[in-house]
């Protein structure tokens, strides 16, 4: 059983959250909440997502796990207004989620769980820097390293206790310094890894500008950005392994 | 000015300029497409009928939607035609660069100008029921491309030959070009089975047609003829494809379909080292254990062909591919791109490995006229013979080869992704 009233801002945030790695996605119904992981299929990106019961008008459920088409999810959910209320109701006889949003019907079919990707581990990590930025200041670094290259470059600098950014093009260069003071916090340890922007630009979409986004970084370790959406009640964590250089 | 029309004027001009210094080059060139006037004023007889025997066909782009469409047939009709058709065996033979073009120069193009919705009397696309056409022209020319060897016909022209050689990034050059007042087979030709079934079946998307030609042992070479005189895919979509886009196209989807068949293959060991040499081509290969991952790099000497801007010395463009493939079409390397992807694929299918694969490709002074994409092909399929050279990591091949290469490692690591650095995966950690 799931019953549940959702605001459509809300539903959105966290099908955008999940959309911009993986086509489909199981959602586990948990009766404190949704809980949502899904890795691409390269495997080198990775969405962990828990969305709290709190976070609803209404939430009921005993639990289950159910298979979504997440584009054609958002297709629908894109169909209500911001602050309009989305009705989601799970027939378990048929399979199919049944949404309405003001007075509009909509019968989604859904897809078996066990015909999605397996969910992965969450790799535990020891990485040596954390780094707590404003979700503005990695749009700007992704959008400027975006006009040069491919790829970008994560640091820390910890003898001059500073974040960087960097990325190289073919003729053309970016680079972006934030110290302790751009920052919201800073926990210094050297750490230099390089991602493919590819994959940024898609997380970084889903990343509010005004969201503290709490970034974990290594020496050629995956990078993990931890933020939260609708008012606190949802939480996402990004992982995503690097381009490795000295191979 | 859209970008478009931009890039396609710059194309023209380019082109102009390569045929001069194809022309100042090779004289021999010149000189033999003197010969091939007198043979063909010797091959047509009576009112202009050219009796020969066609191995391929070539469909033109510019103008499209109307472009023109031409079989290709040796002037010389004593020559055995099949020599004439671009294909692999052209590197087994070890053509160089003037025997290509002295084969296709002496190949008259006998031409119509036609729309490429011409293939179904229905008149285009969506028209919904409509029926293949097999007369005229454009029937004739659809003969040629899905025969199995060189088809008798004769072709009747319209004055005289142009007596000039057109050059292409990824097609085959062509040479004399005539306008053909009609066509007519003078065999009947036989089509391979395969080729009738894909043929016959107008519901099978093309994609899915194309890589079944191929699993039933057809090479690229004889799945773009067939592609291009539109006598495969669904019958809304059967239109004529020009040559250049054909190849490209086909060399994209058969390299998907390989592709698809690794994607859960397993890497190989260690680092892997190839080459090969071909008509003034370099090839290094580089393989690495690792999921799939390509890319072509190319470094063009100054005085190669297609080398924009030769005062700035070599000239540098690239595109990659990761796991899951591209969504864009390549902006830089083009059509020599798929088909050195091509040539990786086919070779890691033999292990049914699977690997990141970086070749780098350098075009030296001797490439002096441009042959089309086949060279990058079979220059690629073929530098995986004897033994690689093998190394502890990636790193340590590239610096390897630092030296015989034209840029430093520096330069190549600011175009190359892979160079840059190798996508690892979330469970390597």
């Amino acid at each position: 059983m799931f019953n549940a009233i959702v605001s459509a801002d809300t539903l959105q945030a966290t099908l955008d959250s999940v959309s911009v790695l993986v086509d489909e996605c199981k959602i586990h119904l948990e009766e404190d909440g949704l809980e949502i992981r899904a890795v691409d299929p390269a495997n080198v990106g990775m969405v962990d997502l828990r969305l709290d019961a709190a976070a609803f008008e209404s939430y009921e459920t005993d639990g289950g796990l159910i298979g979504v088409n997440l584009s054609r999810l958002e297709d629908i959910a894109g169909m209500a207004d911001a602050g309009q209320l989305v009705h989601l109701d799970l027939d378990e006889e048929t399979r199919k989620l049944h949404i309405s949003i003001d007075g509009l019907e909509y019968t989604l079919a859904l897809i078996d769980p066990d015909s999605i990707r397996q969910e992965p581990d969450l790799p535990d990590l020891d990485l040596s820097a954390n780094i707590v930025i404003e979700g503005k200041d990695i749009d700007r670094s992704v959008t400027a390293a975006d006009m040069v290259s491919d790829h970008i470059a994560l640091g820390v600098d910890a003898t001059e206790e500073l974040f960087y950014v960097d990325a190289e093009g073919d003729t053309d260069d970016v680079h972006l310094e934030l110290t302790r003071d751009d920052l919201i916090d800073l926990t210094p340890g050297d750490a230099h890894s390089l991602f493919s922007l590819d994959y940024l630009k898609n997380m970084n979409k889903a990343i509010p500008k005004d969201a503290e986004v709490e970034m974990e970084l290594g020496e050629e370790f995956p990078v993990k950005m931890h933020f939260s959406f609708a008012e606190g009640q949802g939480r996402v964590t990004y992982m995503l392994a690097p381009r490795i250089q000295s191979e | 000015m859209q970008l478009d029309e931009f890039i396609e004027g710059f194309e023209e001009d380019e082109a102009a300029q390569r045929r001069r210094l194809a022309a100042e080059k090779s004289y021999a060139i010149t000189d033999h497409l003197e010969d091939v006037e007198q043979q063909f004023e010797a091959a047509v007889q009576g009112d202009s009928l050219f009796g020969s025997t066609a191995p391929e066909i070539f469909v033109g782009r510019s103008g499209y939607p109307n472009v023109s469409t031409g079989l290709l047939s040796p002037v010389d009709t004593d020559a055995a035609a099949a020599g004439f058709a671009t294909s692999g065996d052209w590197y087994q033979e070890g053509l160089g660069i003037e025997d290509v073009l002295q084969r296709r120069t002496g190949m008259v193009n006998s031409t119509q100008t036609t729309s490429v919705d011409s293939v179904s009397a229905g008149g285009g696309r969506g028209g919904g029921g409509v029926h293949d056409v097999w007369n005229g022209f454009v029937g004739v020319q659809r003969e040629v491309a899905i025969a199995d060897h060189p088809v008798d016909v004769e072709v009747g022209l319209d004055g005289t030959p142009e007596m000039d050689v057109s050059f292409d990034d990824v097609g085959t050059p062509t040479g004399p070009r005539a306008h053909a007042t009609d066509a007519d087979l003078a065999e009947n030709p036989h089509v391979p089975r395969p080729v009738e079934k894909t043929l016959s079946d107008d519901d099978w998307r093309a994609e899915g047609a194309m890589a079944y030609l191929y699993r039933r042992g057809f090479d690229v070479y004889d799945i773009n003829t067939i592609l291009s005189a539109g006598a495969l895919g669904q019958a809304s979509e059967r239109s004529l494809v020009p040559t250049r886009w054909s190849i490209t196209a086909v060399d994209d989807t058969v390299g998907q379909y390989v592709r698809g068949t690794l994607r859960n293959a397993d890497t190989i060991d260690k680092p892997e080292l190839w080459y090969n040499e071909y008509m003034g081509n370099r090839y290094w290969v580089v393989l690495a254990p690792g999921r799939w991952e390509f890319e072509l790099v190319e470094m063009k000497a100054p005085q190669s062909v297609w080398n924009p801007r030769p005062e700035t010395g070599y000239y540098m463009s690239s595109a990659h591919e990761g796991y899951e493939g591209r969504t864009a079409y390549v902006e830089e390397t083009a059509g020599a791109y798929y088909a050195a992807r091509l040539g990786i694929l086919e070779h890691l299918q033999e292990r049914d490995k699977q690997a990141k694969c970086l070749v780098l490709r350098e075009i030296t002074d001797d490439y002096w006229a441009p042959v089309g994409v086949w060279q990058v092909r079979e220059g690629v399929r073929n530098a995986f013979d004897g033994e690689p050279g093998t190394a502890q990591s990636f790193r340590e091949t590239l610096t390897a080869i630092a030296d015989q290469l034209p840029v430093t490692l520096g330069q190549l690591r600011r175009k190359s992704e892979l160079v840059a650095g190798l996508q690892s995966q979330l469970s390597d950690f």
